[in-house]
């Protein structure tokens, strides 16, 4: 539909509206465009400049220690000090806690201004549904959490491989950390998605679900660690005690140990627990499935 | 005659209200005027036909596809634009617009170039990189309407979208829904200004307190009430009138002053022409006048 008006200088034209008569998707096409959308939010793509620094402030937070390190490795290639020990690749999972803060920003950003200034009924307006709309918006967060988590291990790894005299022998002797590292990065980043995303979908104020979610891991780490300390047989390692089960950070840990190890770490609180490594992975899945079944509900009522 | 919308016995309730009893609706494609006063139910009809809320009896299908069944499929038709403030305020009209072309189905590229197009047919094409936080509620209105039609939906449902506009801004938004079924979009608008639905829509449903109280073409409702009115300027009126009753006519006047006169006869008709000459004076206008929606309205739902 087009129609010209000439004139001596030239033309104006109405191009008035076109049908579309393209590929249209459905609904996993929708959820995607939210997935999408939701990750450029979390990195401030198309956003100011002030809502880019958390998220590259963080990846070199995240990114720095294991440049250190392998720049340590470097400088003492020819003369290893014996007091100077490299951090592993399992100690290197999830011990930041700039992303529990990343987290803390990020996760309100993307689920609060859409409750507060009622852009959800205008979602759900499109064939999406509240599973749908809780599925991108963890989905962002566990991509950005498991980049951030996941870039520094590479770099460590690579660095330590281009650094040691023999890389074949290096890659030899730390095979299994190619699969440990993602598993453990990905177990960290879907507790740390959901937990964030489930806190902050139970307020509209971003400041109060921020606070919220960095008061539940103050307040579950300082009282499990006055627990433990409290109920210690015998100070040091393989005296823990079940309380350690409280602190709602350190859960994502001890799955992690379990995964590089197989067991529980000597310095871990549960450690020397019995069934310690088995009471870790329920009380992990439940605070998963707990915050799932908290998003499923929280907008399945947004949406009806 | 096909319809778009047809529901059976559909009811609705609320705690301590029926926001829909028992309603029957064949709404054809063209535009429909959804009119009513204040918690007559239009809004709960919207979200019963994009299944946001479930009936507690009665059918509905849009296009043919019961809604309960497959809210999908009909939320990937149905363009809405709500009554309230829905629009994230941080992103530009442009990213606003195209995020909800994408959530529509569209590919990413089509979605930023259609919203262009219809962010230019809806006037705001130099504003479309501005965030909508600074816009106007007139420029937020045609935000909301852009949005909605951005996926090239086959159904638009408008809900109040002259709320808030000055009397320009209201012109402009109806000169705009007026465009629509031109484009092939069939446009249900909702609202409790009869004037508008009289204006724009070519079918009027009118509920009062959830019950239906007309469904009808927009033509059978505006029927001629045997009076014309006829102006002939400023300060004739009583010298008219006199001569008009002298006739034996019956004369009034209407909301504006302009004098209303009852005919029965063609000769009727011949008497106010030969009046209005033999005392000088100009015949601006005498026409027929109309019922008003307003006066069908009250007349059919007395209770409201």
């Amino acid at each position: 539909m087009s129609t010209g008006v000439v004139s001596t200088g030239g033309a104006v034209y109405d191009r008035g509206y076109r049908p579309y008569d393209g590929p249209l998707g459905g609904r996993r096409a929708a959820t995607t465009a939210l997935y999408r959308t939701s990750l450029r939010r979390a990195i401030g793509l198309r956003r100011p400049w002030r809502q880019k620094v958390a998220p590259f402030v963080l990846l070199t937070i995240a990114v720095l220690p294991a440049v250190i390190n392998v720049g340590i490795a470097y400088l003492t290639r020819d003369s290893p000090s014996p007091d100077f020990s490299f951090f592993t690749y399992r100690e290197y999972v999830g011990v930041s806690s700039a992303l529990l803060l990343f987290v803390a920003l990020v996760a309100p950003d993307l689920v609060c201004p859409d409750r507060r200034q009622r852009v959800l009924p205008l979602i759900f307006a499109r064939p999406v549904t509240g599973a749908d709309y809780a599925l991108a918006k963890v989905g962002a967060i566990f991509t950005c959490v498991f980049a951030f988590s996941f870039l520094p291990q590479v770099v460590l790894y690579v660095g330590h491989l281009l650094v040691s005299k023999g890389a074949l022998d290096y890659l030899r002797a730390n095979t299994a950390v190619l699969w440990q590292v993602p598993v453990a990065v990905a177990l960290l980043a879907l507790f740390y998605a959901l937990l964030g995303v489930a806190v902050a979908s139970l307020s509209g104020r971003r400041i109060v679900a921020g606070a919220t979610l960095l008061g539940i891991t103050l307040v579950s780490s300082t009282v499990a660690a006055i627990l433990v300390d409290a109920n210690r047989v015998r100070p040091g390692p393989g005296h823990g005690n079940p309380a350690g089960l409280l602190n709602i950070l350190a859960l994502p840990l001890y799955v992690r140990d379990l995964v590089f190890l197989g067991h529980l770490s000597p310095d871990s609180p549960l450690s020397g627990v019995t069934g310690g490594g088995v009471l870790a992975v329920l009380c992990y899945l439940a605070v998963v499935l707990g915050c799932a079944a908290v998003l499923l509900v929280r907008y399945r009522s947004a949406e009806l | 005659m096909t319809s778009i919308v047809r529901a059976r016995g559909l009811t609705k309730r609320y705690p301590g209200v029926t926001a829909l009893d028992g309603v029957d609706l064949d709404l054809p494609a063209g535009r429909v005027g959804l009119v009513g006063a204040n918690g007559a139910g239009k809004t709960t009809l919207f979200r019963l036909l994009l299944g946001l809320c479930r009936p507690d009896a009665g059918t509905i299908e849009v296009f043919g596809i019961p809604v309960a069944d497959d809210p999908i499929s009909v939320r990937s038709r149905i363009g809405y634009m709500p009554e309230h403030d829905c629009l994230p305020l941080d992103q530009t009209a442009a990213d606003v617009v195209a995020t909800f072309g994408e959530l529509g189905g569209l590919p990413v590229r089509a979605a930023r170039q259609r919203a262009s197009e219809v962010l230019d047919l809806v006037g705001l094409d130099e504003a479309r990189f501005r965030p909508v936080g600074g816009f106007s509620t007139g420029m937020r209105q045609r935000t909301k309407l852009a949005q909605a039609i951005v996926a090239d939906p086959k159904l638009v449902l408008l809900d109040e979208p002259t709320a808030g506009l000055d009397p320009s801004g209201r012109e402009e938004m109806l000169a705009l829904v007026a465009r629509l079924s031109g484009f092939g979009i069939a446009v249900v608008l909702a609202t409790h200004l009869l004037d508008d639905v009289a204006r724009v829509c070519d079918h009027v449903v009118m509920l009062d307190a959830g019950r239906l109280v007309t469904d009808a073409p927009t033509t059978s409702l505006l029927r001629q009430t045997g009076t014309v009115t006829v102006d002939v300027g400023p300060g004739a009126a009583p010298a008219l009138t006199a001569a008009l009753a002298g006739r034996g006519l019956q004369v009034g006047t209407d909301e504006v002053g302009l004098l209303e006169v009852t005919v029965a006869t063609d000769a009727d008709l011949d008497a106010i022409r030969d009046v209005v000459s033999d005392l000088g004076l100009p015949l601006h206008r005498l026409t027929n006048r109309l019922t008003s929606l307003d006066e069908v309205f009250v007349h059919r739902a007395p209770a409201s």
